[in-house]
């Protein structure tokens, strides 16, 4: 009986999602090894690898690699430092702690491309609110062209979206820290630990895997950012803001080299792949040993 | 938190919170101040978003920015919802992450229980869930896009495009990963202990799935149905190609007033951004009571 029982329970899952990715995936395999281009006509001739080779001729396209590696990982590093930080404050009640919690989880329902919007809106020149409130803590007149001037372009678009996604780690490690039965703290102070000690030993081992969850799914978002730049800088100027996604975005939509762009997407998400297989070894660690 | 020292044991009430005083976390001033900064790094762009959306046209991008409007409107909020489609994509919007939370929550689950519980699929399953997660939409979107207006027609007898069912579908997908993770690893740690003790009693597995592993998970059911409906509440992209008219979700119409042709419809935009968080408070106050929740049986355990 049990025997079945444990692969009824996960048929739905894997069925509803056989059915509704079979097919866009093969497709898309094909797509990257044909001549799929409306500019170019109707007809799909076989090229073989030569949608894989043209981005790595194109200098952009290395580029949006690179600072897709760095824009994800400084931007998932903030979110978690802050979110356990947060976590950490907010983890005994306090008078106002209900109204805050609503609150922190508010960024999470505003749509990304609505939050680059906004944040678009905030730093315009002359009469976004960034240039002013800057200037009342900076002395002088502050004029920076937030969408152009480098860094700051960077910055705001790491500041979106740790301001979207903090929340995300927060609630996560909260859920992880609320779970730690006090039992072993109160073991853990029988033994002599200090509360750093106990942090160190009792809270990190514990909420680690949650942890661990959190930032590989934001970690994997983050690669494929594209709504906020989509929406506050348009991966300009020039290609100075263009992440991979983007870039694909651009070979396939704006450009219609869809063969291209689709090859570009599967070489990304081997890529990916590697990452994520790597953090999930990691990952799966310490869920095995719980048993 | 002192109530739950006093039902646990009355005598050593004190000496409970003295012990649970010990436990690491950010105390005192360093925790206000800390508090206090993120909350107004918070506020700023949210207070922005709602004051434009009182703000009557003229006062939307003057020089100096408006930061208390003398002549509030609502006229956004009407416009918003009345000429562009934000009645329209509230409704979509909501049966989609709706009905999208509920499948996903419900396969989730159950699969996640399975996984953990019997170790099926083992690494392997847990990963191809992950790896669903993988795909720039980019590769996928075209294809899905044919699925759906193209071959969906062929072969189901009825088009997906443009429908609500077409967009819950591709959500549950997309969403699942996560659920099957998250609640992977809240079962994972879970005792089994009490399960066991409920089969050794005579009830059948589904039996203790249903009536005791669901009830003892709801914190983490929560937080996953929580994500899960986030996520089809503000997805963009599949949205925009998939769902343009019938289906139009409010992401879709709000990208309309402020990122494509019409441009600049900061205050209609607004006003619909302030409608649709209407959710957020709700699911904030939810979250509140579980994670409280969680809490207090912790203590009460200890």
């Amino acid at each position: 009986m049990d025997r079945h029982i444990r692969w009824l329970l996960v048929t739905p899952a894997i069925l509803i999602v056989f059915a509704l990715t079979i097919f866009p995936l093969g497709f898309s395999l094909w797509v990257a090894f044909v001549r799929y281009d409306f500019t170019l006509g109707p007809e799909h001739p076989w090229v073989g690898l030569d949608n894989f080779v043209e981005n790595w001729k194109d200098p952009v396209w290395r580029a949006s690699l690179w600072r897709t590696a760095w824009f994800s990982v400084s931007m998932v590093a903030i979110e978690l430092v802050l979110g356990m930080l947060l976590a950490l404050a907010m983890l005994r009640p306090f008078r106002g702690r209900r109204a805050l919690m609503t609150l922190f989880v508010i960024p999470l329902f505003i749509s990304p491309v609505v939050v680059g919007g906004f944040f678009d809106l905030f730093v315009r020149r002359p009469y976004g609110v960034a240039n002013q409130l800057a200037s009342w803590v900076w002395p002088g007149t502050v004029t920076i062209d937030f969408s152009i001037d480098s860094p700051w372009l960077y910055i705001v678009l790491i500041i979106a979206d740790v301001w979207q996604w903090t929340p995300f780690m927060f609630i996560i490690i909260l859920a992880g820290l609320a779970a730690i039965p006090d039992t072993l703290y109160e073991a853990a102070e029988l033994d002599g630990a200090k509360p750093r000690q106990s942090f160190l030993f009792v809270t990190l081992p514990l909420v680690l895997p949650v942890v661990l969850i959190a930032v590989t799914f934001r970690l994997i978002d983050a690669a494929k950012l594209f709504d906020i730049i989509f929406s506050l800088t348009r991966g300009g100027p020039g290609t100075d803001t263009y992440t991979t996604s983007y870039y694909l975005y651009q070979q396939g939509f704006e450009f219609f080299h869809l063969g291209q762009g689709t090859a570009g997407a599967w070489m990304f998400m081997i890529m990916l792949t590697f990452v994520s297989y790597w953090l999930v070894r990691r990952l799966l660690k310490p869920l095995e040993e719980a048993s | 938190m002192t109530d739950g020292g006093h039902r646990s044991r009355p005598e050593a009430g004190g000496a409970t919170r003295v012990v649970r005083g010990r436990r690491f976390r950010i105390g005192g001033i360093v925790r206000f101040v800390f508090i206090g900064i993120y909350v107004t790094f918070l506020l700023l762009p949210l207070y922005w978003m709602a004051v434009t959306s009182i703000k009557a046209q003229d006062d939307q991008l003057a020089d100096p920015p408006v930061w208390f409007p003398t002549d509030p409107t609502m006229t956004n909020f009407a416009d918003a919802l009345n000429r562009f489609n934000g009645w329209k994509g509230l409704e979509n919007s909501l049966i989609i992450a709706l009905v999208t939370t509920m499948l996903a929550v419900a396969l989730g689950t159950t699969a996640a229980y399975s996984m953990a519980r019997y170790r099926t699929g083992g690494k392997h399953l847990a990963f191809w869930f992950l790896s669903q997660r993988l795909m720039p939409p980019i590769a996928v979107i075209i294809p899905v896009f044919l699925l759906y207006s193209r071959y969906s027609e062929e072969w189901l007898g009825f088009s997906l495009i443009d429908t609500r069912i077409g967009l819950i579908l591709l959500y549950t997908v997309f969403a699942l990963p996560f659920t099957v993770w998250m609640m992977y690893a809240y079962f994972r740690q879970m005792p089994a202990e009490l399960e066991e003790a409920a089969l050794v009693d005579g009830c059948s597995r589904l039996q203790a799935l249903l009536k005791i592993a669901w009830p003892l998970a709801a914190p983490g059911i929560v937080s996953a149905a929580a994500f899960a409906f986030i996520f089809s509440w503000t997805e963009f992209l599949f949205a925009q190609v998939l769902g343009r008219d019938e289906a139009v979700t409010v992401p879709v119409a709000l990208a309309g007033m402020i990122t494509f042709f019409q441009g600049n419809l900061y205050g209609q935009a607004s006003a619909l951004t302030m409608v649709s968080l209407i959710p957020a408070v709700l699911l904030g106050i939810l979250v509140q009571k579980h994670l409280v929740r969680g809490l207090t049986l912790g203590a009460v355990k200890g």
